[in-house]
């Protein structure tokens, strides 16, 4: 009984995180988006109810389908209150996303904030409610997995661990790839990274790697025993530390490719720039590896 | 034994033949809890908006412009920081801060800097650069349009 009380607290952190792991991969490309920041700081207060009152609706249509919680079709009253929890918890992210981003700070008046965080909040809401669809491996179970039933004795390196690894680090290029490419060439990274103190970058780099760590193990998209059995990154903060590595050099690169960065720049340029981009590269990357 | 933790607990895995919607939903104290607080931040974010509504929407732009009492002098030219305060309630686009200086042994010189966008009781900074010192003639710093938005 009482490891079942235990488990109800941590089934639910976990599903908050999965809504949240959700909420940050499908809101990450309209937040480094600056139309969106101007769209909501002159948007007047009517519209912005209209704005939270659509996004309710949205929403609950895709929590009728799929909850961030069960798979199964759910009673219309839970669902109306799970959209309520989706609603609430893509607002929570996409304020620590603005907050992180400077976005909002103490400076920003009320009303510049508020606009901000309820037009940043329909792509963080909608995440929530598809983080099931977005980032659930049940519905590639059938597909045969590389590393089943490997015994753990195997997880010391070998070459097929080290293939495992491989796959690893495969699986965050292509996920930070493809969340970042579309952001790199940007105006919207060289506007953030020069409204960024250095210090500041600091919380950026912490969250990153937060982030990525959250959506790998924390939420539980992944059985981490079946995990821990594959590849040389065997600790979860080890392989969450060199999945950021992988994300700053996809990043650097990214940059240079698009000639954001060139050797004309001072370096303060290049590691504001990097650190930014890094971001949502750690994120893509975190979700590559539990899809892939 | 595997079905009854299953009732008790929501596991993220269920199988298809245990169809939930044949099941009374049941909803865990740390369901309810997340419920709770998220209707919270909600009501508080709706009662924001409706407070900004009445308190500032109704109030068109103004400004205030202030500038530092001494020019910084860099390189022999004379930086003179300003800061601009819109006073109103809603936003102005493209404000646009003109600054002149009347010399009376020189040719007067004008700076012009525009402002994207000054939302209610938001206050940017900026500086004028002049080639002579503003303390030797007469500098004059408005506002000379907007735009709303």
């Amino acid at each position: 009984m009482r490891a079942a009380t235990v488990n109800i607290w941590r089934e639910e952190l976990k599903a908050v995180l999965r809504g949240a792991a959700g909420s940050f991969l499908f809101g990450i490309p309209l937040l480094y988006t600056v139309e969106v920041w101007s769209i909501g700081s002159a948007a007047q207060s009517p519209l912005l109810l209209a704005v939270l009152g659509t996004t309710f609706i949205v929403v609950l249509l895709l929590t009728e389908i799929e909850g961030f919680r069960r798979t199964l079709t759910l009673h219309p009253i839970e669902a109306i209150l799970e959209s309520i929890e989706a609603l609430g918890i893509g607002l929570v992210c996409a304020a620590i996303a603005l907050v992180l981003l400077r976005r909002v700070t103490l400076e920003t008046p009320l009303s510049e904030a508020l606009g901000k965080l309820i037009f940043e909040g329909v792509p963080f809401s909608i995440g929530v409610a598809l983080a099931r669809s977005i980032l659930s491996r049940d519905r590639l179970e059938n597909r045969t997995r590389r590393t089943i039933n490997r015994p753990r004795l195997l997880a010391a390196p070998s070459l097929s661990s080290l293939r495992d690894t491989l796959v690893d680090f495969d699986a965050t290029l292509i996920g930070a790839i493809l969340i970042a490419f579309s952001i790199a060439p940007t105006e919207e990274i060289p506007i953030l990274a020069a409204d960024i103190p250095p210090l500041w970058l600091l919380w950026l780099m912490a969250a990153s790697l937060l982030f990525s760590y959250g959506i790998v193990f924390a939420s539980g998209f992944s059985d981490r025993s079946d995990r821990r059995q594959r590849g040389l990154l065997i600790s979860p903060t080890t392989e969450t530390l060199v999945a950021y590595l992988v994300a700053l050099l996809a990043s650097i690169t990214m940059l240079v490719f698009f000639q954001q960065l060139t050797l004309q720049d001072p370096w303060q340029e290049w590691l504001g720039d990097t650190i930014v981009l890094a971001l949502p590269a750690a994120i893509g990357g975190a979700a590559g590896r539990i899809l892939i | 034994m595997a079905d009854d933790s299953a009732k008790n607990t929501p596991v993220v895995d269920v199988s298809p033949s245990q169809s939930l919607s044949l099941i009374e939903p049941v909803r865990t104290l740390a369901e309810w809890i997340t419920l709770g607080v998220t209707t919270l931040i909600l009501a508080i974010l709706v009662a924001l908006v409706v407070y900004d509504w009445r308190a500032n929407q109704s109030r068109p732009p103004a400004f205030q412009v202030e500038i530092a009492e001494t020019a910084r002098v860099t390189d022999g030219r004379y930086y003179v920081p300003f800061a601009i305060t819109n006073t109103g309630g809603r936003v102005a686009r493209t404000v646009q801060v003109t600054a002149e200086l009347h010399l009376d042994n020189a040719d007067d010189e004008a700076g012009e800097q525009q402002i994207d966008f000054l939302s209610g009781s938001e206050r940017k900074r900026g500086s004028f650069v002049f080639e002579h010192d503003p303390q030797t003639g007469e500098l004059v710093i408005r506002v000379a349009s907007y735009r709303l938005p």
